[in-house]
């Protein structure tokens, strides 16, 4: 009889609960609930149990046996501690969970651990069931609040001292003594130094060490390597005269603008009486970036009409392009590109809802394409939507059509801040992507079911959707929805998956790359897109909330048991490409022009070559993966 | 009963159940064959275990049978089955085929459970399922070598991994503490890239292999 096995499991359980608070002080029935419900998993040591990337959490966990510790992510932590250790009795996320939102915290196994769980709709059906449980967590979540606030507080201060140093006098900046030559000096005596120093340049002063000149490093190649010049002749004949130089009372944000004017990296620094103080260099100033990005952040919440907007448009793009020259990683970039692009959004909508009233609708605002992926480059134009719910009684067409009018002047700000109108009509204000929940499934399971080639293309654009602004939960339901039918319709992956390997790696047998008629590749068709495929499949199939391509290959990946350096090398020949088209669209920022997205591999450096070409073999094996598990 | 009466007498046909049963056993045998090469996260394994009057193969006999499904890395105590094999054997073998399916079965010590249960299956049903058998005292040493070496007592895994259970020597407590051992066996597997129960099946094989040469 099943039944009996059941019961004695069940009640193996709840012998096990009993021993922990709060478990031993819980009803009888509630307790039951707990345990009937509870399922068992193993958590190898290292692994990842929960993360704030794994989106709003779908289970509750109790530590059976083994440790499994917090830790707090991000350079801000709510809590009062950086890591915590939980053992056995011990359950995670309170917070979240109850919330409704992603973890702030990773929960990691640092053993071997089993954990019990229980679906976070099974959890908050406990708290409510079980006053005691309630009160359990209740005291917990005031507890974080407390903590919080007092974070909140810090990092209030730590914003003040990061102002301070975007106005602090470059004198304070330079820390280091100033290290300079005369110019009779032979060139290879300063080299000499440079290499000694580990200096980027070498400063050239007169006898009262106050500035003549400057050599930095990429000088030496057109001044001195090239033309052969005689190490021995004096620095003064192959040194930059009348270097830029700014006074030690001037801020760091005047030495940036100064960088910037001139395109250099260095500025020397001199006191009042014009002797040399110090180099600043680009590098010193880096952290004046990131207040970059705050306060353009803070200049798009505090916008309130389309000119503000525009400007902030602006300033995202000039910001992207300094991020660039300065060489940082494709995936911090695109991350400042889509929280701000997000951040822009948002503001729209809310000067568009002020207009319109949308008060009491239920809705949310979904991005989709890259910019669902958090993938958006400078040139992606708009791909959006709106999910909304329509009560029982509601006229459905006066409410479609108040969100409509709203979405349209949301779509032409949009493009009024640099968002080109989508050619496709994929965008909120169309009347077929402006729909509900239930007409969302209704669409979707269309493809799954009849998955013709042109289901498969929409499904390529519209599965990769995340919500932008407004109730997250509409956008959750879908998901948990989406990934359950897709799973259940193996033939439909099946062809998502044929269709993902259409397009091979540009890798030639001969020669390392095989190019288009005009000699380039293209890096969004033959490049980018063959990670991003790959990715939504196993994404679909290992059910992952997330719908970036980073965080779909490195979650599924784990849970298809894939090595964790196999995934980094994943991930890293994906950031690769990214980085490759957005400095291209660098060069050319004009949008839909057709060099966009295209480079020529002969241009490359040997270095940017090599690695290209390891991309492209990691994408050839994410596709051979997929072959091999769908027998293609 | 003794072995000659075992030999001899009571093995039953298919035909002489009842009706009920033998749908029952109709539909199990209809059951397709599990995918032995899908992911572990995609499979449904069922660990099997046994209660006998003793330890001793010819004298011995089968008392109950019991199951643990692990279904997607998960063990859930609904999924799970335990049934004496007194007063109806039959009906008691037939529910267990029809909760265990078409396998992968995964038993701690196959020599014994599972000639045992392979003799009363074909004593009772007049069948022999053509599981997919993943034997625990084999792979745990193969995957948790800094544990224990070799092939080692139920105990001693238990006590490796600090797992307890309800009751010792029972069908069902003992598959309990199987079953945890078996989700800790999975993920082993799967950061060695074992991610099916093909691979398992061909660890197993080749343990064996070298323990009989070796």
């Amino acid at each position: 009889m099943p039944a009996a096995a059941s019961e004695m499991l069940v009640g193996a359980s709840s012998d096990f609960l009993t021993r922990f608070s709060p478990f031993n002080r819980m009803e009888p029935e509630a307790l039951e609930f707990l345990a009937e419900r509870a399922t068992l998993a193993f958590h190898a040591r290292g692994s990842e149990i929960l993360t704030p990337e794994m989106g709003q959490p779908t289970h509750f966990h109790i530590v059976q046996r083994g440790k499994v510790q917090a830790r707090q992510l991000g350079p801000a932590s709510v809590t009062d501690y950086a890591a915590m250790t939980l053992g056995p009795g011990e359950c995670f996320p309170i917070g979240a969970i109850s919330a409704q939102r992603p973890s702030t915290n990773a929960y990691v196994a640092v053993e071997d651990s089993f954990v019990f769980q229980l679906p976070a709709e099974d959890f908050l059906k406990l708290m409510q069931m079980s006053p005691v449980f309630h009160v359990f967590c209740t005291q917990y979540i005031a507890s974080l609040l407390n903590q919080s606030r007092q974070q909140l507080q810090s990092t209030f201060a730590q914003r003040a001292a990061e102002q301070q140093t975007m106005t602090t006098p470059l004198g304070q900046l330079v820390k280091k003594a100033p290290i300079f030559v005369t110019p009779d000096s032979s060139i290879r005596a300063a080299l000499e130094k440079m290499s000694e120093m580990r200096i980027g340049c070498m400063v050239i002063t007169d006898a009262e060490q106050k500035p003549l000149g400057i050599l930095t490093q990429s000088d030496l190649l057109p001044r001195v390597v090239l033309p052969g010049i005689d190490l021995q002749r004096p620095i003064g004949d192959v040194m930059t005269a009348t270097p830029h130089v700014m006074s030690a009372s001037d801020s760091a944000y005047d030495a940036a603008l100064e960088m910037a004017t001139h395109g250099v990296r260095h500025l020397l620094v001199v006191d009042s009486e014009g002797r040399l103080k110090g180099v600043v260099s680009e590098r010193d100033l880096f952290t004046l970036q990131r207040i970059g990005l705050r306060q353009i952040r803070s200049s798009i919440e505090g916008a309130d009409d389309l000119e503000a907007l525009q400007r902030a448009s602006r300033d995202i793009r000039q910001l992207a392009l300094n991020l660039i020259a300065q060489g940082i990683g494709a995936e911090q970039l695109t991350q400042f590109i889509s929280a701000l692009n997000d951040a822009l959004t948002c503001r729209i909508i809310d000067l568009a809802r002020a207009k319109h009233d949308l008060y009491g609708i239920d809705y949310a605002w979904l991005a989709f394409g890259s910019e669902g992926r958090h993938e958006q480059t400078l040139s992606s134009d708009q791909d959006n939507g709106i999910i909304y719910a329509c009560p029982e009684g509601t006229d459905q067409a006066a409410l479609k059509s108040r969100l409509l009018a709203c979405a349209k002047e949301v779509n032409e700000n949009l493009a009024a801040c640099g968002f080109p109108l989508c050619k496709g009509n994929i965008m909120a204000s169309n009347p077929e992507l402006c729909l509900t929940l239930e007409e969302w499934k209704g669409r979707f399971g269309d493809w799954i079911r009849e998955p013709d080639p042109q289901a498969l293309l929409n499904a390529t654009i519209f599965f990769d959707y995340r919500v932008l602004c407004g109730n997250e939960r509409l956008g959750d339901q879908l998901r948990g929805w989406l990934n359950r039918t897709a799973k259940a319709y193996s033939n439909f992956l099946r062809l998502m998956a044929s269709n993902a390997l259409q397009v091979a790696p540009p890798l030639g047998r001969i020669r390392d790359f095989v190019v288009e008629d005009d000699g380039t590749i293209d890096l969004k068709k033959s490049g980018a897109r063959l990670f991003v495929d790959v990715a939504r499949i196993l994404a679909l199939r290992a059910d992952v909330a997330s719908s970036s391509t980073v965080q779909r290959l490195r979650q599924a990946g784990n849970r298809m048991g894939m090595p964790a350096e196999e995934i980094a090398a994943l991930i890293d020949g994906f950031h690769f490409i990214q980085l490759l088209r957005l400095r291209a669209q660098h060069l050319d920022t004009e949008h839909d022009a057709p060099g966009d997205n295209r480079i020529d591999p002969d241009k490359l450096n040997e270095l940017d070559r090599r690695i290209l070409k390891e991309a492209f073999r990691q994408a050839r094996k994410l596709q051979l993966r997929l072959k091999l598990d769908y027998q293609l | 009963m003794n072995w000659l009466t075992r030999l001899l007498g009571t093995r039953t046909d298919t035909a002489s159940l009842d009706a009920a049963l033998r749908d029952a056993i109709a539909s199990w045998e209809a059951l397709a064959a599990p995918e032995l090469g899908s992911a572990h996260f995609e499979t449904r394994y069922v660990v099997i275990n046994t209660e006998a009057t003793g330890l001793d193969l010819d004298k011995d006999r089968l008392l109950a049978v019991a199951g643990i499904a692990i279904d997607r890395e998960h063990l859930s105590p609904h999924d799970s089955y335990y049934a004496p094999l007194e007063p109806d054997a039959a009906t008691a073998l037939t529910n267990l085929l029809t909760f265990a399916g078409k396998g992968p079965v995964v038993v701690f010590n196959a020599s014994f459970n599972r000639s045992l249960l392979e003799r009363a299956l074909d004593e009772h049903l007049g069948l022999t399922p053509d599981w997919t058998w993943l034997d625990l005292h084999w792979l745990l040493p193969a995957l948790y070598d800094e544990h224990i070496d070799g092939p080692a007592r139920l105990a001693d895994w238990m006590k490796a991994f600090g797992i307890e259970t309800f009751q010792r020597h029972h069908a069902l407590g003992d598959a309990w503490a199987i079953a945890q051992l078996m989700l800790a066996a999975q993920a082993r597997a799967r950061a060695l890239g074992l991610n099916t129960p093909r691979s398992l099946a061909d660890l197993e094989h080749s343990r064996r292999q070298l323990r009989r040469h070796g």
